[in-house]
């Protein structure tokens, strides 16, 4: 049947034909693009792995000699052994293949080996082989399950969720399922447009397995060509937006790396069978529908739609008069020849419009809660890794700069402190107290209530500075408290409502993270300090306090009163930070200026990552941006399937509703008032998923509104309405360009010809 | 020699207070190289008998033998199957593939076998329909009394053993139904085709050796002319 009759037909028919190549090309560059990105994704994080934590597998700690490394080197699968020096903060590393006179230096002392296998997928179980054979307990064994996870080595130990490859398997055949639901009706209405001629060839003996394999013939005839060109396109596209994010974000995002672009002929294979499989399922499905009518079914069904049972469109008829009577009937009656349309538009318009009012909300909460928050309180960030804040020296030269209007040096450390009911203010009693506290926020001892107590250790000058902006006399051997809790049982983060914690008081008792309080504990544990003041102003740093824990009680220091309290509280962390405010109206450039000479005080000595504010805002629009466009990008290729559907339903009307169109003239209706009726068609296929969608956005935003307690006239002074109204407007357009095309056809049929013409038994 | 044995065959659409008897205990027998007219009224269940017999329905009940071969027996492939080597089905608006000339309409049951044709033989039906010269046409490039002499040459093509045609002049005029009533008695008579005519035009039923009529889905009478 191939060749007496699909290939004569596809050659004289290409028209029919638009809607399936669109959606199958498109389809085709989603997976592709899809698949692709996954794939460097996936590459990408294994990079950042790998440079992060390192390349090992798996790890053995213990005391080895030579000869031991030696016998772990030749162990079968293993391809490189790299010792070192078990140290807490830096590593130095020695490789195996060196001289022999090192490794004749390398005395038995505890050493970190880590070991690198050929073949991945043995490590699991030789290494704790390896470990044995050195004398060490498999329990000793730690792996880089993280490196590993992502080339599908999971061992029961490692419980953390690794979603990578479910999310990947779980979108593709979300993705999949979706194009399906979408494209099987183009095939469907190619189809069924013939369904007479294939009930033909039933009553003259085709099987249905003919029938079916003819159909499936025809379709990948029809979709070979835009499969492939449809996955290199999403290929294409995919290096482009690789290239276009390592533009827009270059290095301006600490610890991100370039993204280099790769492909494997693996994940070519992948995409293509991804999408056979889909585009084939889609053609399947119809052609196994069509394949089981019966020959008497097939042969009395003209193509012409029809209503199975009486319907009516009361609004159109309403608004339009016999006219929209007539156009709703049709549109009824093509339902299902117009559900890919249907579908792909209103959940293309669905997922623009939703996805642009989500953008907005992010950015008007990103702007409040950030931007405008800290737009007078840092615009350089530095922060120095691995360094105490009391061993940090170039804070004066820092303070020096041209440019600088500001600079706080500070560190923070976690504590602990006990509050009394007699210290804790009236206001706070009044709420509750400690009644809302949740975990471990606030626990009841014999003392009192355990609260964290963290520290925010300032330098000296900075600490200076900030008892002046308190009115009160600039000391270094006491605390200021922030005296500020919210009321807990407003969820109203946007507007909280605060409150003085406790009562003034001239000492707090602060523990150590342990919060011990035992008899013998206090003496270690337990320190007293003078507090200069309770208050509600903090200083100016880029930190948010108590919104986690919301019964914290922040301490202020000075690192002269931490230099001689350390040793008991402990509890720092590792990283100390630099606040840098430059001149008032910095730009860009001013700020970028001062970054480089800042990288360059601190940079050679201390390991450092450094922000500055308008970058950062610029990077953050961009990234926004460049989300944005993506995804508007898959929304238009969706919109796309479906206008190809509106184009070739319209292209084939005058095959198949030329009969219907010819009776309506024949009872005297104008060709005016049939051109109404497909104008009121087109205006119900593109006003359909603007109904739709429009009260479902209110409804999603006004949602969206009361979770993060935005005010609707916040939103609605930057509610994206120009690129809906675009794409609103491009959606009636094409339609409406598609409806002229088909009414052009239509006004030049022969009427008598036409009712003349019978296809019915 | 029987060709076609029908026993007691009934067809009921529908069901509940909806059902419809369309053929009501229908018991006949057709022998091979017989040439019968079936007449009845619109409704009467003619064009059901010959959907029927044409392995393009299935009887509610009762049995129908063609040649040998039951065809309540039959799957949806083995029914497609015989339809193409036992049946011709010749219908009242022709049904030609629009896109295939009339050479490929006519072979299409061979092609769907994969067969070659027998040249002499398709020589022999297209001259003794007088369409030998429209065969690379196009069915729209036909009058109507063209199509159906397709049909009949598709109908033909694989040596049926039963032709079955169902109103073939309804749409022609009367120069063109005379012309297709005389090709259907030549095939009958010059190749001992054995022909089931559906028809409600008394002229055309005269033509054939036996008339049954059929009314209310009953065989109500059963002559035999010559």
């Amino acid at each position: 049947m191939w060749k007496e009759y699909s290939s004569g037909y596809i050659k004289n028919n290409r028209s029919s034909g638009i809607s399936v190549i669109t959606a199958t090309f498109i389809s085709a560059l989603l997976l592709s693009l899809l698949c692709s990105l996954f794939y460097n994704v996936w590459k990408y994080e294994a990079e950042r792995i790998r440079l992060d934590e390192g390349g090992w597998q798996s790890r053995i700690i213990g005391t080895f000699d030579a000869q031991d490394i030696d016998t772990i080197r030749n162990f079968a699968h293993v391809k490189n052994v790299i010792v070192n020096e078990a140290s807490q903060k830096s590593r130095e590393s020695t490789s195996i293949q060196e001289s022999a006179s090192t490794q004749e230096a390398v005395q038995k002392q505890e050493v970190v080996l880590d070991i690198y296998f050929d073949d991945m997928r043995t490590v699991l179980e030789d290494t704790p082989r390896i470990a044995e054979m050195v004398g060490i307990s498999p329990d000793e064994v730690t792996y880089n399950y993280e490196l590993l996870a992502m080339y599908l080595i999971r061992s029961p130990q490692d419980t953390a969720p690794r979603l990578l490859f479910p999310m990947f398997i779980l979108i593709t055949l979300m993705a999949s399922f979706s194009l399906i639901i979408i494209i099987h009706n183009s095939f469907a209405v190619s189809m069924n447009a013939r369904v007479h001629q294939f009930g033909i060839f039933s009553s003259i003996g085709a099987t249905p397995k003919q029938i079916r394999a003819c159909l499936l013939q025809e379709a990948a005839a029809l979709c070979i060509l835009p499969i492939l060109l449809g996955n290199l396109l999403g290929i294409a596209i995919s290096m482009g937006l690789l290239q276009m994010v390592n533009t827009l974000l270059g290095n301006s995002i600490a610890g991100r790396h370039e993204a280099v672009f790769g492909y494997h002929p693996l994940v070519f294979a992948t995409t293509l069978s991804v999408t056979i499989i889909t585009i084939g399922i889609s053609a399947w499905l119809p052609a196994r529908k069509l394949s089981k009518l019966t020959p008497l079914d097939a042969i009395r069904t003209s193509g012409e739609p029809k209503l199975k049972r009486q319907r009516s469109s009361p609004i159109l008829a309403f608004l339009f008069g016999i006219e929209g009577e007539l156009a709703g009937n049709a549109l009824k009656a093509q339902r299902k020849a117009l559900r890919t349309a249907s579908l792909s538009l209103v959940f293309s318009f669905m997922a623009f419009t939703l996805m642009q009012c989500f953008f907005t909300l992010s950015g008007i909460s990103t702007e409040d809660t950030y931007f405008e928050k800290y737009q007078n309180v840092w615009d350089i960030m530095v922060t120095v890794k691995d360094t105490e804040i009391d061993s940090f020296t170039e804070t004066a030269r820092i303070r020096k700069l041209t440019g600088v209007r500001d600079a706080a040096v500070y560190q923070k450390a976690m504590v602990k402190t006990i509050l009394t009911e007699t210290e804790i203010s009236d206001e706070m009693k009044a709420f509750g107290g400690f009644s809302h506290a949740s975990g471990d926020n606030a626990v009841k001892t014999a003392a009192g209530w355990n609260v964290h107590a963290p520290i925010i250790i300032l330098d000296d000058v900075s600490f200076m500075a900030y008892c002046k902006q308190l009115g009160i006399a600039p000391r270094l051997d006491g605390a200021i408290i922030r005296n500020q809790i919210r009321d807990v049982t407003s969820p109203d983060f946007r507007h909280p409502h605060y409150m003085p914690y406790i009562k003034e008081k001239k000492t707090c008792r602060l523990l150590n993270q342990s919060g011990e309080n035992g008899e013998n504990s206090e003496k270690e544990t337990e320190l007293e300090i003078p507090v200069l003041s309770c208050t509600d102003q903090v200083p100016a740093l880029r930190e948010e306090y108590a919104t986690i824990d919301y019964y914290e009680l922040v301490h202020f220091i000075p690192v002269s009163l931490w230099k001689e309290v350390k040793t008991k509280l402990a509890g720092s962390e590792e990283d100390t930070f630099i606040r840098v405010l430059g001149k008032e109206n910095a730009t860009l450039k001013d700020l970028n200026a001062l970054q480089t000479k800042i990288n360059q005080i601190v940079g050679g000595s201390y390991a450092i990552e450094s922000e500055n504010r308008i970058q950062e805002k610029n990077t953050n629009d961009i990234q926004i941006q460049g989300m944005m466009a993506i995804l508007s990008g898959f929304c238009i290729l969706l919109a796309i399937i479906g206008i190809g559907n509106v184009f070739s339903n319209t292209l084939g009307f005058v095959r198949l509703r030329k009969r219907e169109f010819a009776r309506y003239m024949s009872v005297g209706l104008t060709p005016e008032e049939i051109r109404k009726m497909f104008c009121i068609e087109a205006l119900v296929i593109a006003g359909r998923p603007i109904l739709i969608t429009l009260p479902l956005a209110v409804i999603a935003v006004g949602y969206m509104l009361r979770a993060s307690y935005l005010e609707v006239e916040v939103f609605l002074a930057k509610a994206p309405l120009i690129p809906v109204i675009i794409f609103m407007l491009a959606i009636f357009m094409t339609v409406a360009l598609a409806y002229y095309l088909g009414w052009r056809n239509i006004r030049k049929i022969n009427l008598a010809e036409v009712l003349r013409d019978e296809t019915m038994m | 020699m029987n060709i076609l044995t029908c026993e007691g065959v009934r067809k009921i659409y529908g069901s509940g207070s909806n059902q419809v008897t369309a053929l009501d205990g229908i018991d006949l027998t057709v022998s091979k190289g017989e040439f019968v007219a079936i007449v009845g009224a619109s409704g009467s269940g003619k064009s059901t008998l010959l959907h029927i017999l044409g392995s393009v329905d299935k009887p509610t009940s009762g049995t129908v033998m063609i040649d040998g071969t039951d065809l309540s027996r039959l799957n949806r492939t083995q029914a497609a199957i015989f339809r193409r080597r036992k049946v011709g089905l010749v219908y009242q608006f022709y049904n030609l593939i629009p896109t295939l000339t009339v050479r490929k309409n006519i072979l299409m049951p061979l092609t769907l076998d994969k067969k070659k044709p027998d040249k002499e033989y398709f020589e022999t039906i297209v001259t003794s329909l007088g369409i030998s010269d429209k065969l690379e046409a196009l069915p729209n490039q036909l009058s109507g009394g063209q199509q159906q002499r397709a049909a009949i040459a598709r109908s033909l093509i694989y040596r049926p053993a039963l032709l079955l045609a169902d109103e073939p002049t309804g749409n022609l005029d009367r120069k063109n139904s005379r012309e297709i009533m005389d090709m259907l008695k030549l095939s009958n008579r010059n190749l001992e085709q054995t022909i089931l005519l559906i028809t409600h035009d008394e002229k055309a039923a005269l033509e054939a050796q036996r008339i049954i009529t059929i009314e209310d889905g009953r065989i109500i009478s059963d002559e035999r002319r010559r």
